[in-house]
Parts: C-alpha cells; structure tokens; sequence
C-alpha cells in the first residue's frame, strides 16, 4: 500500500470521534480511516479520551431516573437474533470495466450512485445521492485529465481511492484525504498511466479562476456542483 | 427487585486497571451465561454516569433517558461484541452510546441524508460474520476451510451449517433445536471464532 501523506487534522478526528462533526465530513473521515491504520489508531484514543473524561469520571446523576424499572425492561426483553449474514453491498465500483475497490464505508453508496458521464476532456463524473449533505462524486481522471484551475466558495473534501493525481500544490497518492476552501486555488491533473479515482465531496458549487474556464462559472452547477 | 445504588466514590482521574478488569469480567460473564447479577452491577456503574453524559448533551429528562435505555440494552444484547484488546469496557460503552446519540438527533432533525452511525462507526458489528471475506484475505482454498469446519465440535457445525449453508435465521435454528436463541447465538459466535483462529493459526 502506498504511504498516505494526507491526512484528516486534529480537529475533523476529534469531531468524528465525538459524533458532532458534519455528517458529509464524518463519511470522508470513515472513509480515510478504513484505508489509514494511523488515523485508526488516533481515533481510538481519542475515544478513550472522551470515555474518561464524559463516562469514567462523570459525575453520577442519580437524580429522578427510574433505574431499577429501566433495568428489569431492559432484561425482561427477548434477545435479539442478529443479523449473521448482514446486508452486504457491492465492493467495488465500476468503469468501463475496470473494477475499483471501494473501502467499506463508501461501499453501500454504489447502488445510489448514478452513470458516469464525460465532463470536460479526460474527466468522467458519477452522482452520489447521500441525502442533502453537498454534493458527493465519484470522479475519475483519465491520464492527463484535468479540471480546470478553480477556487471553492464552500469546501471539498477529497478521498484518492485509486491512483495518484496533482494539483499545482502537492501530489496526492491513495489513502490520501484532501481539505480545501476559498483561501486555495488549484488546477487537479492525473499524470498516472492508470488515471486516478476519487471521491469528493463538495458544499457549494466550484469557482473557475482562470481562461476561458471562467465562461463555465454560471454554469458550475450543472456538472460540479 | 431492589437496585442497589452505585456506592463506588470513585475520585481519581484516572481508572484503575482493576476497574477496568472488573468491568471486562461483568461484561463477559452476561456475554458468556447472560448473568444478571453482572449486568446489573455494570448497570448501576454505567447508567448514572451515561445519564451525565445524556443530560449535557440533550438537555432534557426524556432523551436522556432514552439514550440510557438504548445504550445499556445494546449492552445487555450484544456484550458478545466487546473486545478487551481493542480498548477499555467504558470506551466501548461511549462508542455505543455515541452512535445512538447520532442517530437520535439524526431522527429529531429529520435530516433528509441517510449517513447512520453504523456506517461511520460499525462499533455493534460482527467482524467474524464474513467467512467469505477472511478466506479471501488469507489466501487459503475451499478445501482447507472445509477441513477446518469439519474439526468443530457437533453442535456448532449443526447451527453453522443451518444459517450458513441452509440459510435459516438463528430463530428458526433456535426453534428447531429446541435450545434457546441465547445458544444459538454463542455456538454461532464460538464456531466463527475457532475457525478463524485456525484460519489465522495457518498463516
């Protein structure tokens, strides 16, 4: 596996491992963890953490609950037979029949992906309906594929799953997680033989900055949103 | 039934290793042999403290309380899934009761998007469920799996081959058996668990 050099920060770990993130970020957080064991381990004492700090030593309320009710209820119910062959989702997401691997948070968002579609050169897009959260996207860069240079009004998220690519910043190779707003510019390109793959997850539609790509900003929406 | 009140004056800010090790035993004794008296001890550790917790983060006697409930009945159900070496009794009781605060908030908010706390946090999932996937992951043939089940004791071939092969819900093993659920679910749990320490054994 290639080294991941791109990494949530402290504060979407800590968010994520609380619950009070956002719940786009959060997805993108699991995401990144299921392919970064350091992340993993981070998370893990962070919830350590917080299991000392809001359970071990929270005060005890003993206040009006009804406790020993609660207890019996709690008892007296049947066990519950599990689930022991689970749902299970597609692992892998498809594009003109290459197959790619999917890390498993993102796997049960295959059937509510839409087809892809060419956006502009070597660029392919696939739809993501996560519900109202931004907008999510599958999106492929063939060889030398690039999105033209642009700013964001709101934020991206993006996961590399399969690749590498380059932004005029830095280089990005798989695992590696990415978190830009307005304050950066940049002009995403895949130099890699095998193109690159990533999910991305953006809240407002993209800014083009420069040439004639900036003819495409009222039109932004429609395909980048 | 009388509850006692939880009488540990528990000051230090850090939890012993014993306290720690206590927990873990309750948890595996109602995991093992669905012992009330152990969940009832690790109730009246737990609930005072999750209700704390439940309070600072709804606000109100109602939520909180049902995050309590949900919380410790998930204990109760599924102590089978705690694992002492991957963190401590009380972090995985958080995780818990995390996710059901996400998922609570989620419901009060009726926010349209459909991200669950099990998807970001799959604390209450079965990571033996698979043998498909640990088969694949080890590399190793048909063949050798089948040999591997064949050394299990009787009856947890009997369940493992009822849901796995014949496709029945451990109710239906249950009934047939005519052995409780709670039996079902731990031959289930004990044969997945062999066969994958003998998958891991070969590597």
């Amino acid at each position: 596996m290639s080294k991941i050099n791109f990494h949530p920060d402290h504060s979407h770990l800590l968010a994520f491992a609380t619950g009070e993130g956002q719940p786009g970020t959060n997805l993108m957080v699991s995401a990144h963890l299921d392919l970064c064991p350091m992340c993993r381990e981070k998370v893990r004492e962070i919830e350590a953490q917080q299991a000392h700090s809001e359970i071990e030593i929270a005060a005890l309320d003993m206040m009006p609950g009804n406790y020993a009710a609660m207890l019996n209820s709690i008892m007296a119910k049947p066990l519950v037979a599990d689930d022991v062959i689970g749902a299970s989702y597609p692992k892998t997401i498809e594009l003109d029949g290459r197959h790619f691997a999917l890390p498993r948070t993102l796997q049960r968002y295959v059937h509510k992906t839409g087809n892809w579609s060419r956006l502009v050169g070597k660029l392919w897009q696939a739809p993501v309906d996560l519900g109202g959260v931004g907008s999510a996207h599958f999106i492929y860069m063939e060889k030398g594929g690039r999105v033209p240079e642009h700013t964001h009004r709101g934020s991206e998220l993006t996961l590399v799953l399969d690749g590498e690519f380059s932004d005029g910043l830095n280089h990005y190779e798989t695992g590696d997680m990415t978190f830009l707003d307005g304050r950066h510019q940049h002009t995403p390109m895949s130099d890699a033989d095998e193109g690159c793959l990533v999910f991305s997850l953006v809240d407002k539609p993209l800014h083009f900055t420069s040439g004639l790509a900036r003819l495409l900003n009222p039109f932004s929406h429609l395909f980048m949103k | 039934m009388l509850v006692g009140l939880p009488l540990d004056n528990q000051t230090s800010a850090t939890m012993s290793a014993d306290e720690n090790d206590k927990l873990c035993h309750w948890l595996n004794v109602v995991a093992n042999d669905r012992c009330r008296q152990s969940f009832t001890r690790l109730f009246n550790h737990f609930a005072p403290r999750l209700r704390s917790y439940a309070l600072k983060q709804f606000g109100n006697e109602a939520q909180a309380m049902e995050l309590v409930q949900d919380t410790m009945t998930n204990v109760w159900q599924k102590a089978y899934l705690f694992n002492a070496d991957k963190g401590a009794a009380s972090t995985w009781i958080f995780t818990i009761a995390r996710n059901i605060r996400f998922d609570m908030l989620r419901k009060q908010q009726s926010r349209k998007e459909d991200i669950c706390s099990e998807d970001l946090w799959p604390v209450l999932f079965e990571q033996t469920a698979d043998p498909k996937a640990l088969s694949m992951e080890h590399n190793i043939t048909l063949e050798q799996v089948e040999q591997y089940f064949e050394s299990l004791p009787q009856k947890q071939k009997d369940v493992l081959e009822a849901i796995y092969f014949e496709g029945k819900s451990q109710q239906e093993v249950a009934d047939e058996l005519g052995v409780p659920l709670g039996t079902v679910k731990s031959r289930t749990r004990l044969g997945l668990q062999r066969l994958k320490e003998m998958l891991n054994e070969q590597d």
